[in-house]
């Protein structure tokens, strides 16, 4: 006969552990992903305010955010190493001058929609970059955590730890990273056989928020098209102007919800009919969240140690009710 | 349930239905983790895996990463579980155990030749460490990989060092976890270790080799004077 003691474990310890396991299951999760909380950011494009700097020879927002980030991406290796097996390599070295698109050199440009409006045509002006998502599937799914959502609200790549395998632009319904190949760590490991560069993106002057200061590009728009602010401040502005002007908001669901809306007198549906569209060049269409499809079963991975432990306590106090019987002992 | 030995049959139980269970689910799911987990860096398209009939879903970073966290249910559940039940159940022959090192030294030492092979109870002494070795492995997984998954799911915004804690510790785990798998099958490719899969397939073991090279185990039996053929998992101590 067997004593609890010999099967390793007190009957108090037993059932402190039905109720550690019972008390972690009642456990809430909770609702709702927490960026885009108190502490975040958000940035206001005024669509009715941005005329893309007629007249001068670059608007001032891109001016302002390539002079900040001048000399961010360092000098490609010659030859750059062609990835093995498909050899395909992305180098926008020579291009730097490229203001038209997003590119590992421009993180924001200026998209032109020509439509119908108040019975004429009319140039709409809308700078394009990072939406600095709520909950960015680039950072979810990047293997090695070097794409980061910061309290600020700002979605940062860490180029020291990038290795450019561009995943995160896949992910994106937008497809904002942009990669330079022939730069970064993977030059240092395997440079044919694993990554390709390193991504750049716009990581809305995250060293200059964290010093209370706004990004460079808002700070230089000369119209205050531009605006950064508290998240819910900024929510409620974007919804005023939209309602004043009897306009839309873009980016305050799309894929779940950005740090970055525009408020247009057109459509968005209208204007992303009329911009041009393309590598470097992003929709203004629907954006419906990718990583929404895998969030029951990670629901499933943060509840599986109480299954596993409820489960093993359950069976062990079965085996041992049984044991009992057989042996005429508890 | 009959822990009986079919009449005649030279076998004795090694492992309960509940043993094998517990090992094949975390087996199993554990390598698909290995490949779904592999599958989350960009090569399956770079290296046309994604060619290969029936892996066009390697390509796929949602849908991999969605039969990441399926396998993760059962490794993570299976691993709990076994902990859990085999604490309460009083099961520890599998626990490290004093002079573990040196007595795997010698049976190291016996396999080229080197001095005679000591008496094993259940488990061999590298057993013994092995099973330590994967649990810490296995338990740094778990964490690190609940930690991503709570951020992916509710805080994306979390601490920096704290997410590249994690991250760095899963892909740290994982490599380990690699090694300790090709280290498993490879000791079981060791001939005197052959016979064990058996029992790690069906649960029985012959019994003139549990008596010859587990004679400790075989001894506990008769301690109680219980014929080998006729334990149970709850008669035998520290049967697990």
């Amino acid at each position: 006969m067997k004593t609890e003691r010999e099967h390793g474990i007190s009957r108090r310890a037993f059932l402190t552990g039905i109720a550690t396991a019972a008390a972690a299951g009642t456990v809430g999760l909770p609702g709702k992903a927490r960026a885009g909380g108190e502490g975040a950011f958000a940035t206001l494009i005024d669509l009715s305010l941005c005329d893309g700097c007629e007249g001068r020879e670059m608007p001032a927002c891109v001016a302002a955010c390539r002079e900040k980030n001048a000399g961010v991406v360092p000098e490609p290796v010659d030859p750059i190493p062609k990835p093995f097996p498909r050899g395909q390599i992305e180098d926008f070295s020579r291009k730097q001058g490229v203001t038209s698109r997003l590119t590992p050199y421009n993180y924001l440009f200026v998209q032109k929609a020509e439509v119908e409006l108040g019975g004429g045509k009319k140039t709409v002006s809308i700078p394009r970059r990072c939406m600095h998502c709520d909950n960015p599937a680039c950072a979810t799914i990047c293997p090695f955590s070097a794409n980061h959502k910061f309290e600020s609200g700002a979605v940062v790549i860490d180029q020291d730890i990038c290795f450019g395998g561009a995943k995160c632009r896949e992910v994106c319904p937008w497809a904002i990273p942009q990669r330079q190949s022939g730069v970064g760590i993977y030059l240092h490991i395997l440079p044919t056989l694993a990554g390709n560069g390193v991504m750049f993106k716009c990581d809305l002057c995250q060293d200059l928020l964290v010093k209370g200061e706004g990004p460079a590009c808002i700070t230089a728009c000369p119209r205050k098209a531009m605006l950064i602010g508290p998240k819910a401040d900024i929510l409620a502005e974007a919804e005023r102007r939209a309602a004043a002007m009897n306009g839309f908001i873009y980016g305050k669901e799309e894929n779940g919800g950005t740090s970055t809306l525009y408020v247009s007198p057109v459509s968005f549906e209208v204007l992303n009919a009329a911009i041009e569209k393309g590598p470097g060049r992003p929709h203004l269409g629907k954006a419906q969240r990718k990583m929404e499809k895998t969030d029951p079963m990670a629901r499933a991975v943060v509840a599986s140690p109480v299954i596993g432990l409820v489960a093993g306590i359950a069976a062990a106090a079965g085996a041992r009710m049984k044991s009992g019987k057989e042996g005429g002992h508890e | 349930m009959s822990r009986q030995a079919p009449e005649g049959k030279n076998l004795v139980k090694r492992h309960a239905l509940i043993v094998l269970v517990e090992h094949w689910a975390i087996a199993i799911s554990g390598l698909a983790l290995i490949l779904t987990g592999l599958f989350e860096l960009p090569i399956a398209r770079r290296y046309f895996i994604t060619e290969i009939p029936g892996l066009r879903w390697s390509g796929d970073y949602v849908f991999s990463l969605q039969l990441h966290y399926l396998f993760s249910v059962v490794f993570i559940a299976a691993s709990l579980f076994h902990v859990v039940y085999h604490w309460f159940m009083g099961h520890r022959a599998i626990l490290p155990q004093k002079g573990d090192l040196r007595e795997s030294w010698e049976v190291i030492r016996s396999l080229f030749g080197k001095g005679e092979e000591p008496p094993f109870a259940k488990y061999l002494p590298e057993q013994r460490l092995a099973y330590a070795g994967i649990a810490v492995i296995i338990a740094g997984l778990i964490a690190s990989g609940l930690v991503k998954t709570w951020k992916n799911l509710f805080a994306p915004d979390m601490d920096l060092w704290l997410v590249l804690w994690a991250t760095w510790a899963h892909n740290l785990f994982f490599v380990l976890f690699v090694l300790a798998f090709v280290a498993h099958m490879a000791a079981i490719l060791i001939k005197p270790n052959r016979p064990m899969i058996r029992a790690i397939l069906t649960g029985w073991i012959r019994r003139d080799y549990a008596e010859h090279r587990h004679p400790l185990w075989i001894a506990e039996f008769a301690l109680q004077k219980k014929p080998a053929v006729a334990v149970t998992e709850q008669d035998a101590p520290c049967q697990e």
